[in-house]
């Protein structure tokens, strides 16, 4: 009876035109706003996953909050991921948190990577104490995506204890949140869900043989060296550019993945380069 | 039907004032004096001081003569104070109407109060309200009097404070009932002449030479007082006699007068001993603080910015102001700041008594979205980022904004103030996958080592002559120039490529000139440096990562 009814009213404003608005907007103005639930867009985070980079996503393959622990050294890709993460967390409509220990994160850069800066709360902690206080106290608060940076060679970081990270774990878990952890080397232990190590960061150059003149990315190779109790030691390829392609949706799957230098001959590389 | 009218008293005003400051002198024998040395007279006493003896207005060396372990205490005006605000905002959490009767007392108009408690808590129809015998309703009414006594001294003994409640049609019945040892008393309305009747006449409080009048009429109670005839007694005893004829029969024509709101709330006391230490002084702090925040949490406000006022010892005053980053009432945060802001700047002298001032403010609230995104709680958040600021200073928590201008390493930092979240989720994207530079602050000096175009190596920092020669000499080697620099900065340039010119503030002074490279080194790593022309020095600003 009640379908019946329901029906009746959709016929009723489709014949008056409601139907016709945007959106399927069936009343507006100063009072209530009536939609469809049909009209309703899919809730994005419904699985609870957030949505990173799409290599890493399709790496990580897990729904739902978790303390991720990306490792690597220099120039293999981790702090861009961060920012990819809290531009896709930021452009949502969801806060996040940077705790940034190295002092790192250039405000201009992040902007036009797409990170929502209104939404995003920066702290430069000066310790690695510091920063895990506070990246316990950000998850305490209710931010869904907390990035803690913890530099190129925190000193000292060796002798956090593994009770400071199996509480940041179950705060993860109790806020259903997530803690992407960038580290120089292993410094979770156990508590991490997952375990992202990052390597083979190689450069990609545009320009002349004698002397290129444009840095144009970095590849790398991201392994999974834990999920859950797992060790899948699955592996997958990430391509970072320097600068947005002409066509932004084609780019972010690129099909043909960047060459680096080392893989050309010196005397083929820029040719083969620009051809892309 | 006339107003009906609580009385809240709090006996023993000023020793209650000072257990309030000091809870851990409860139970035991603590007397408050008024005046200097040994001319100091017991002005209130606790109960195991009374049963040991000690009565009011003995002096300090009879009472110690009495009792030598007797905790003496002078009074306070700081802790009467506070005292004082605290039990008019726990009246003003019942009624709108509250009137401050002076030490410890504070008059409250119940108009409507009872009716809409028996409301909410019978659900009586209108109907059933008519059928009702008179005598039920009545009864019914002094029981929700009562329980509205019993919910008045709950909330005064959250303030710290013994109250007693006497509820009556006039002010001077009320303040008469709350002074009696059974709380609350509810005198029902019309019957305050048979209420005061049995009571002795000392209880009017009237002047000495009257009593000692009434006292020669052989009238011991105020019903003796109230059966005299009015005439005889204002013929006798004056216009004052009159009054008080009135007042033993229940005439009180006082009408309540009520005071305005107060805008600010302060915590403090002065203290016994100086204090030198910090640490005793955040003891005795948190406990004001926290009296200071339950205040402002019974009105629903928050500490927008905290005045810290101290006393020194002799004499002086050190005032400092405490911006918060947003309204909290936190104390744990609030007494962090306070311990950060006096180790920062110390007194220089030590504390003979302090006044916390909160100027309060709404708490931040928010509208959560039914289909949204979900939102941080505003109050929460306020709270957290308080903290953060006492933890790593408010400088190192924010939200990060771009400065116009070329130098990478400038930012600014903003009010961490995010938008509320929108009504539906926006369609989830990814990341764009662009590489980003982990920016060096300060930028890392470094040693260079160029190569020519005839494949001359040179020291670029001790080379002079290479300043405006930008174009042909090219990194070859890069070396922290600092053992201990962070980060450590050490190879051979595979590539560099570059250079490219960034010039800012040519019209001053001192103008930024760099030359950047973006370079790989021997281990794969990728840095940004540039050579400052001006100085011919040579800096790493930025790691490609």
């Amino acid at each position: 009876m009640r379908a019946l009814q329901a029906l009746a009213l959709e016929q009723f404003l489709a014949g008056r035109g409601f139907a016709k608005k945007p959106n399927g907007m069936l009343l507006s103005g100063t009072g209530a706003r009536l939609l469809r639930a049909s009209d309703l867009p899919a809730a994005a985070a419904s699985s609870g996953a957030l949505a990173i980079h799409s290599p890493l996503d399709a790496l990580l393959g897990f729904a739902g909050s978790k303390l991720v622990e990306i490792v690597g050294r220099r120039s293999t890709g981790r702090f861009s991921i961060a920012v990819a993460a809290l531009a896709s967390a930021t452009g949502g409509g969801q806060d996040a948190a940077l705790v940034d220990l190295g002092d790192a994160l250039d405000p201009e850069a992040a902007e036009q990577t797409g990170v929502d800066l209104t939404r995003l709360l920066w702290v430069r902690p000066r310790k690695v104490k510091e920063a895990l206080a506070a990246a316990e106290m950000l998850l305490a608060t209710g931010f869904r995506l907390v990035v803690a940076d913890m530099g190129l060679a925190p000193r000292g970081g060796r002798f956090v204890p593994d009770a400071a990270w199996v509480r940041l774990s179950r705060a993860v878990a109790a806020q259903e949140s997530t803690l992407l952890l960038l580290t120089p080397y292993r410094m979770s232990g156990i508590a991490a869900d997952a375990v992202v190590s990052a390597s083979g960061g190689r450069p990609a150059w545009r320009g002349s043989a004698r002397g290129p003149s444009l840095l144009a990315g970095l590849d790398a190779r991201w392994t999974l060296e834990k999920l859950g109790r797992e060790s899948p030691d699955r592996s997958a390829p990430l391509t970072l550019w320097c600068f947005p392609p002409p066509k932004q949706e084609s780019f972010l799957d690129h099909p043909i993945p960047l060459r680096s230098r080392c893989d050309l001959p010196m005397a083929d590389r820029p040719a083969a380069l620009l051809a892309h | 039907m006339p107003a009906r009218l609580a009385c809240l008293s709090v006996p023993l005003f000023p020793l209650a004032a000072r257990l309030r400051s000091e809870p851990d002198l409860k139970g035991e024998a603590v007397v408050v004096c008024e005046g200097n040395g040994n001319a100091a007279r017991v002005l209130a006493a606790t109960r195991p001081a009374r049963k040991a003896g000690i009565e009011i207005g003995m002096t300090l060396p009879q009472s110690r003569a009495i009792l030598p372990r007797l905790v003496a205490r002078p009074r306070d005006p700081e802790s009467e104070r506070s005292a004082r605000e605290a039990l008019l905002e726990v009246a003003d959490a019942f009624s709108p109407r509250v009137e401050d009767g002076g030490e410890g007392i504070v008059y409250i108009d119940l108009d409507g109060i009872p009716a809409l408690a028996r409301g909410e808590s019978s659900q009586l129809s209108a109907v059933n309200c008519q059928l009702e015998p008179l005598v039920t309703r009545h009864s019914s009414l002094v029981t929700v009097e009562q329980q509205l006594g019993r919910e008045l001294i709950i909330a005064a003994e959250k303030a710290s404070l013994p109250a007693r409640i006497g509820i009556a049609s006039s002010k001077l019945s009320a303040r008469i009932a709350a002074s009696l040892a059974q709380s609350p008393t509810v005198v029902p309305s019309g019957e305050e002449a048979s209420f005061l009747a049995p009571l002795p006449l000392a209880r009017l409080a009237p002047a000495l030479e009257i009593a000692d009048t009434l006292e020669r009429w052989g009238l011991a109670t105020i019903g003796d007082l109230a059966r005299l005839p009015e005439g005889e007694v204002a013929s006798r005893l004056g216009e004052i006699g009159r009054v008080l004829h009135a007042t033993a029969r229940g005439i009180d024509p006082r009408p309540l007068e009520p005071r305005l709101p107060a805008l600010s709330f302060s915590e403090g006391m002065d203290l016994e001993w100086p204090l030198l230490t910090l640490e005793p002084f955040l003891f005795v702090g948190n406990a004001a603080l926290e009296r200071l925040m339950r205040r402002l949490e019974s009105q629903a406000l928050a500490c927008t910015r905290l005045e810290v006022t101290l006393k020194l010892d002799p004499d002086g005053c050190d005032a400092r102001a405490i911006a918060l980053p947003a309204p909290t009432r936190d104390v744990k945060t609030l007494l962090t700041l306070v311990r950060l802001e006096l180790e920062a700047r110390p007194p220089g002298s030590p504390l003979a008594g302090f006044t916390f001032a909160a100027h309060p403010d709404r708490p931040r609230r928010a509208q959560l979205a039914l289909f949204g995104p979900p939102a941080l709680s505003p109050d929460r958040l306020a709270t957290t980022i308080a903290r953060l600021a006492s933890l790593l200073g408010a400088d190192r928590v924010g939200s990060p904004r771009a400065v116009d201008g070329h130098r990478p390493e400038r930012f600014a930092l903003a009010r961490y103030e995010p938008p509320p979240p929108p009504v539906f989720p926006p369609p989830g994207k990814t990341g764009r996958g662009l590489l980003a530079v982990r920016v060096l602050r300060p930028p890392v000096e470094l040693e260079v080592i160029v190569k020519e175009s005839g494949d001359r190596s040179v020291i670029a920092a001790r080379s002079g002559e290479l300043s405006g020669s930008s174009g042909s000499p090219r990194p070859a080697s890069l070396k922290t120039r600092a053992s201990d620099a962070v980060p450590h900065i050490d190879g051979a340039v595979r590539v560099a490529a570059g250079p490219w010119c960034m010039e800012e503030g040519w019209w001053s002074d001192s103008p930024d000139q760099r030359d950047y490279w973006d370079v790989e080194l021997s281990d794969g790593a990728l840095y940004r440096i540039y050579r400052d022309r001006r100085s011919t020095q040579w800096f790493a600003d930025g790691i490609y990562d």
